[in-house]
């Protein structure tokens, strides 16, 4: 190979040996045909296969196509099948290969277009579908969100959109039925919706239905491959299963949950009774606060219990008229936020009317 | 409407004109949500005060300012420290989360030279948080986006700007908009030199398409050098190690184990601005203290494994994964990389509108804000406070004219530029020259420069410039990335001509720009900021008075002290409009 000699540190200590030059066997081609095709490139220490590919692309083959941005893993546009496997080229080490040659071709689960770039334009249809943020629409800006009630969305947000385990999802790529099922990347959306503290909206019915999750059998490959090590499976899939579950499958419970919005009777959902137990919550008399049950209606304290639990009044809201009703026991899990003193959030400032009501209706089971 | 770039400035334009009610189309170069924006690790700065009471928006004004070296546009600064907070705010409405005080606000962490605790973040993946909540609420508003476009010419009627012309990177047919106003957001120009944190994106084609057609882009000599960029091995030489990791605590050291910032800025030692720490690094280096591959090291073992792995994920990932080493165990090496264009298009700052009619810019294509020196964490509120406005502007002037008539001859003239390396039977390879060209611009533009390696510099320009000409690509017109770099070189040499014409016209040291042989500040070059233009195809250049601060904003600065050493210039002396001859 007539090309520049790898630098005198090339493959020391790694597979490479005496710096002979690393086999890539890259896959060309367009739309129906291709075959890979052998070049030889030098290697240079720490190499990631996305430096062999543009080494390629620079000196061998100019329109070599493949996608590519910020090659530091946070961008999620590298994604190829490196001897078999979904993965970003830009994180891929050489060095982990040893002498083996290195496969390098596009993701399988869509439409190839050319070479290594493939028509990735269905994930985007497919999010389009998806109902956005829906915060209530008298949500005081700017936002308060406890820290404990953030925590756990910060994982679903940590997506790059690489599609790879969209590639590798066995109900995607094998059956090829991409009508049937959103893919684990629209779970992991989802999931992200669905546990935003502000959010109102419910997507249980898009799951049960057009989004598929039902044809989840959760093999946990999807989180295997994921360049984030989000835990896609255990952490987005299983718990919107349960959420779908109790509410398309058990009309028992989902009328119980409207009637008890404390949630007596609803140990299993342990993560949220488990924030609340440590849960620094400052609270006094006249704050404003909001329930994690659903409607997550605003209320205000109006005493804070010996036990710790709260005695609260809940905003209805008819119109522009509104009733607050109570008094009604809550736990401080099941507050998902302290908006401070209601003369300073503001509620009740624009009221046309107000009924304060005597409400009893199953409040007292909490 | 048209939108060109879907990173943070375009995105939140598109929004804003769609609100107006105007009709938008974005465009953008990769797929949506992979835009540069993806990459600021840090944060936004906005002086929310949430953890520093005493922050407001004069400090944040003064603070920007300082950084700036004062040729920035007063009023630019003015706006984004006073509007900043109000955007992070929104972006929440959008759905986007931020690291959180205990009682529920936003948290904010310091960065350099800020006064206060100024950056609202998410660990250190800020930028995907922004870039993720603006895809959505553009999917929200069903706002339609081009993906994988490259537009290559502004299609002018008059002088106005009437739409745009390019291709589609899948297939390689050609595309042209016509539209009543076009908003360029297409970000910097990192990748003209070899050691940068841009993507391949970062070729400044924006800027370059508005400067053929007749805007005037400000200020391009000052390029910004991250001081951290990583080191070795020499795939990764040059991807960004955040700030924040000096925010968190981290600190550098020299291969003698001393922290030589205590030296450079006893004040405020590694959270100085950018172009002290670049410089002091570098400093280090040539004093022959420098580590193994040239750079300095980077520590933050004593923050413990566990705030490492919370603050600073993926630089732990990222230093784990790329270079084997383990940060809460050993240092990181570091070095400066090149990062951030300050310069761009001359823009109004209300508007955001360039000098030529139904053309804007936003975001870091357009310039103003940072003169000088930009401090970390400006960018990304700079993407929401003026990319706001531009769009509001452009959405306005759209519902005001008609569209415009497209001129054929243009439209051709492009299509044989862009067709030329298919057919010419030139033996140029693009990436070689592009390699060669970011090798010229690392050797004679870089973090120190001199009369000497800049008029190198340009000859090496000039000459890659004629072997342009000569390119060659083999392949059809789909999905052909050689075929692409072709017309991005085109663009990438006039960007480096007109860093490098300002650069040697600016003889003196002032923020980013190190002139080894003008080691001081020239007072009567802090008045002037440098101008390059179009004239028959060549790049010229031309000095335009710094807007003067109104004495109320100017008060700011007296109060802290006329020893101050970064105060700005004497309002009263009349500012110097001098020609320069290229």
């Amino acid at each position: 190979m007539s090309t520049k000699s790898p630098s005198p540190l090339a493959g020391e200590g790694r597979g490479g040996g005496s710096g002979s030059p690393l086999v890539l066997q890259i896959f060309r081609g367009e739309t129906n045909s291709g075959a890979e095709q052998r070049f030889e490139v030098p290697v240079v220490e720490g190499m990631v296969v996305l430096d062999a590919v543009h080494y390629v692309q620079a000196n061998f083959a100019n329109d070599l196509a493949c996608r590519w941005n910020c090659k530091a893993a946070k961008c999620g546009s590298c994604s190829a099948e490196i001897n078999g496997r979904p993965r970003l080229m830009c994180k891929t080490r050489v060095d982990e290969f040893g002498d083996r040659e290195i496969h390098v071709g596009p993701m399988r689960a869509f439409p190839l277009i050319k070479d290594l770039v493939t028509d990735v334009s269905w994930n985007y249809e497919v999010n389009k579908q998806i109902p956005g943020f829906t915060p209530a629409a008298n949500e005081p800006v700017p936002y308060r969100m406890l820290p404990e009630d953030t925590e756990r969305v910060y994982e679903y947000r940590k997506c790059i959109e690489c599609f790879l385990c969209q590639d590798v999802c066995h109900v995607l790529r094998n059956h090829d039925d991409k009508s049937a099922y959103y893919g684990p990347r629209y779970m992991v959306r989802i999931a992200a919706l669905e546990m935003h503290p502000l959010d109102t909206r419910k997507r249980t019915s898009l799951l049960h239905g057009k989004a598929g999750i039902g044809m989840c059998n959760i093999t946990k490959c999807c989180q295997e491959v994921c360049p984030e090590h989000i835990k896609i499976t255990d952490n987005a899939i299983i718990p919107l299963k349960e959420r779908t579950a109790t509410d398309v499958y058990d009309p028992v419970t989902r009328i119980a949950r409207k009637l008890l919005p404390s949630r007596a009777g609803q140990p299993s959902e342990s993560p949220d009774g488990l924030a609340g137990a440590t849960a620094p919550q400052r609270f006094a008399v006249k704050d404003v606060v909001r329930l994690k049950s659903r409607g997550r209606r605003f209320a205000r304290v109006a005493s804070v219990l010996p036990d710790g639990k709260l005695e609260v009044w809940v905003l209805h809201m008819n119109g522009q008229v509104q009733h607050w009703a109570g008094p009604k026991i809550v736990r401080t899990s099941d507050v998902t936020n302290n908006y401070g003193p209601l003369d300073e959030v503001g509620i009740g400032g624009k009221l046309v009317e107000q009924y304060i009501t005597e409400d009893h209706a199953a409040e007292q089971h909490g | 409407m048209l939108v060109i770039g879907a990173g943070g400035a375009g995105m939140r334009a598109a929004i804003e004109a769609s609100a107006a009610g105007a009709h938008v189309d974005v465009v953008c170069k990769s797929l949506l949500g992979k835009a540069h924006t993806v990459m600021a690790e840090g944060g936004i700065a906005a002086a929310l005060g949430n953890v520093d009471p005493e922050d407001n928006w004069q400090v944040h004004f003064q603070d920007t300012m300082r950084g700036g070296q004062f040729i920035n546009n007063w009023r630019m600064a003015e706006l984004h420290a006073r509007e900043s907070p109000d955007r992070v705010y929104e972006l929440e409405t959008y759905g986007a989360i931020f690291d959180r005080t205990p009682d529920g606000r936003i948290l904010q962490r310091a960065f350099g030279a800020h006064t206060y605790r100024r950056l609202c973040h998410v660990g250190d993946r800020t930028g995907l948080e922004m870039i993720r909540s603006l895809q959505d609420r553009i999917v929200q508003l069903g706002i339609e986006v081009h993906m994988e476009v490259t537009l290559t010419r502004l299609l002018k009627e008059g002088d106005r700007v009437v739409g745009a012309f390019g291709y589609n990177r899948i297939d390689g047919r050609f595309v042209a908009f016509r539209s009543k106003a076009v908003i360029i957001a297409t970000g910097g120009w990192g990748r003209t030199y070899k050691v940068t944190s841009n993507s391949w994106e970062g070729t400044g084609d924006g800027v370059a398409m508005g400067f053929d057609a007749g805007a005037e882009v400000l200020d391009p000599e000052m390029v910004q050098f991250h001081p951290t960029g990583m080191v070795w091995p020499p795939g990764v030489r040059g991807i960004l190690v955040t700030e924040a990791v000096r925010g968190e605590g981290g600190y550098l050291t020299n291969s003698e184990g001393k922290r030589f910032m205590l030296e450079y800025d006893p004040k405020k030692k590694e959270l100085s601005s950018r172009d002290i720490v670049a410089r002091s690094i570098y400093k280090e280096v040539e004093a022959g203290r420098g580590t193994e591959h040239g750079g300095a090291n980077l520590d933050v073992r004593h923050l413990g494994a566990d705030k490492i792995k919370k603050k600073l994920p993926s630089m732990y990932e990222q230093f784990l994964k790329l270079a084997d080493v383990d940060i809460t165990t050993d240092p990181m090496e570091v070095a400066p990389t090149i990062h951030y264009a300050m310069g761009g298009l001359r823009v109004e700052a209300e508007t955001g509108a360039t000098t030529l009619p139904g053309l804007y810019a936003a975001g870091e294509a357009a310039a103003g804000l940072h003169g000088a020196n930009r401090l970390g964490g400006n960018s990304l509120s700079d993407l929401l406070v003026f990319g706001r406005r531009a769009g509001a502007a452009a959405g306005a002037y759209v519902r005001e004219v008609g569209l415009g008539k497209i001129d054929e001859r243009q439209v051709t003239g492009e299509q044989q530029i862009l067709l030329l390396p298919l057919s010419a039977d030139g033996r140029e390879n693009p990436y070689l020259l592009q390699q060669q060209l970011q090798q010229a611009m690392q050797d004679g533009a870089g973090l120190a420069r001199e009369e000497k390696s800049l008029k190198t510099c340009l000859d090496r320009i000039l000459e890659l410039r004629q072997r342009s000409a000569r390119v060659h690509v083999p392949g059809s017109r789909k999905y052909n990335p050689g075929w692409h770099t072709a017309r991005d070189l085109r663009f990438m040499l006039t960007i480096a001509e007109a860093i490098v014409r300002a650069a040697i016209e600016r003889r003196e040291s002032r923020g980013a720009h190190w002139r080894l042989d003008y080691l001081e500040k020239d007072p009567s070059l802090g008045r002037v900021n440098f101008i390059a233009y179009n004239e028959g195809g060549h790049v010229k250049l031309k000095t335009r008075p710094v807007p003067e601060m109104p004495s109320e904003l100017a008060k700011l600065f007296a109060e802290t002290g006329p020893s101050s050493p970064a105060s700005p210039p004497p309002a009263a002396s009349p500012p110097i409009a001098q020609q320069v001859r290229t």
